[in-house]
């Protein structure tokens, strides 16, 4: 029973498309490969149960540590097939019994499969984070409207006065982060075959600097990516006197851009 | 990505590399929700509280900094939603289990009544 191993999918294209052979896979051991039917293929590889059956899986999946490795390793095979091929990216954790269990999915999906990689096909999805210095924003958005005014009465009203401006100094600057994310968003949207947000990610997790005021994905034609870096460094451009950061990743897996569950 | 002037960091993929060196944030966010979702045989629930509690501690922990400067675009994430409502989602359910409660012991209450008057 321990020994028993069941077939973990990562991502599904045209058969005959070329496929990562012989990476490995999210168990140690178990490189990926191919199964085919009905004109697509399922990139997969061999999973033990006793680590990746219906309850060590709830199990691990609360443990960080094992989170973190098959992520990564998921991601690490998506990425390579995404050189080769148009892919459909499948959610992490979706296992079948065995090959005919896969074969069935092919089967039973094929429509909206198909539909999927035809719509995908040339395209590619890129992530565009804008990051900006709180400081350099709350500067960029105005002197305090009564700043240098000489304070009446003593030090408690002073004092009163400069809590009033850095509350307003701090509103102003959160007026501005939102109209310079929009801006973005909106300029990198109407370029782009499709866009999608989300939220601002941890610090913790992503080690970014700064606040992160846009985290966007947008799904671009292959061939109108050297556009898109002059769309950014662009973009980046006109809000430099904001302190604005604007961070492009890609080619990734086209994570964003498959038909979403009802 | 040649002529870039952005701190762009390529999405890694490199042969000979053992894992992604993508940021873990970008990770799990991607493979956690999103993707094509099919029934496997073996079926886990992502969305599990459980997991979904450390999923919103980890990806949305400036939640309500973002808030103040008016950013929400995920409150229509039902995913994320459902998390963050998942304290309304319990009272809700302990409201329904009480009133079941209340129907079940006023019906026991009838019946108790009843037989009490047709004894009399």
């Amino acid at each position: 029973m321990p020994d028993e191993l069941a077939i973990w999918a990562y991502c599904v294209a045209r058969a005959g498309d070329p496929l990562p052979e012989r990476l490995p896979g999210v168990a140690a051991e178990q490189p990926v490969s191919t199964i085919e039917h009905g004109g697509l293929a399922a990139l997969v590889s061999r999973v033990p149960l006793a680590e990746f059956g219906e309850q060590p899986l709830r199990r691990n999946l609360n443990e960080f540590e094992w989170l973190e490795r098959v992520a990564r390793r998921h991601e690490t095979v998506l990425e390579h097939a995404l050189e080769q091929a148009t892919i459909v990216p499948l959610r992490l954790c979706t296992i079948f019994g065995d090959e005919q269990g896969a074969r069935r999915m092919l089967e039973q999906q094929r429509e909206s499969l198909s539909a999927a990689l035809d719509a995908l096909a040339g395209h590619a999805e890129w992530a565009v984070k804008l990051l900006v210095d709180p400081a350099e924003l709350e500067a960029a958005a105005g002197e305090p409207e009564a700043a240098g005014e000489p304070a009446p009465g003593g030090s408690g009203a002073a004092y009163m006065l400069r809590r009033r401006d850095e509350r307003r100094a701090r509103e102003a600057a959160d007026r501005l982060a939102a109209e310079l994310a929009d801006d973005v968003h909106a300029q990198l949207r109407d370029w782009a075959s499709d866009a999608m947000l989300n939220p601002p990610q941890n610090r913790e997790l992503s080690g970014h600097e700064g606040d992160m005021l846009l985290n966007g994905a947008y799904l671009v034609e292959t061939a109108k990516v050297a556009q898109l870096h002059e769309l950014v460094a662009e973009l980046q451009e006109r809000h430099r006197r904001l302190g604005a950061r604007l961070e492009l990743s890609g080619p990734l897996p086209p994570y964003n851009f498959v038909p979403r569950p009802a | 990505m040649e002529g870039s002037h952005l701190p762009s960091r390529p999405a890694g993929g490199l042969p000979g590399r053992p894992d992604s060196q993508a940021n873990l944030a970008d990770i799990l966010e991607r493979v956690l929700d999103k993707g094509i979702v099919i029934a496997g045989d073996i079926q886990i629930n992502l969305l599990d509280i459980e997991l979904l509690t450390i999923k919103l501690r980890l990806l949305v922990a400036s939640v309500e900094r973002a808030r103040e400067m008016g950013i929400n675009w995920w409150e229509g994430d039902p995913s994320l939603q459902s998390a963050e409502n998942g304290g309304n989602e319990l009272e809700r359910e302990n409201r329904e289990l009480r009133e079941r409660l209340e129907r079940l012991e006023q019906r026991l209450g009838l019946e108790q009544g009843e037989e009490s008057s047709r004894a009399r």
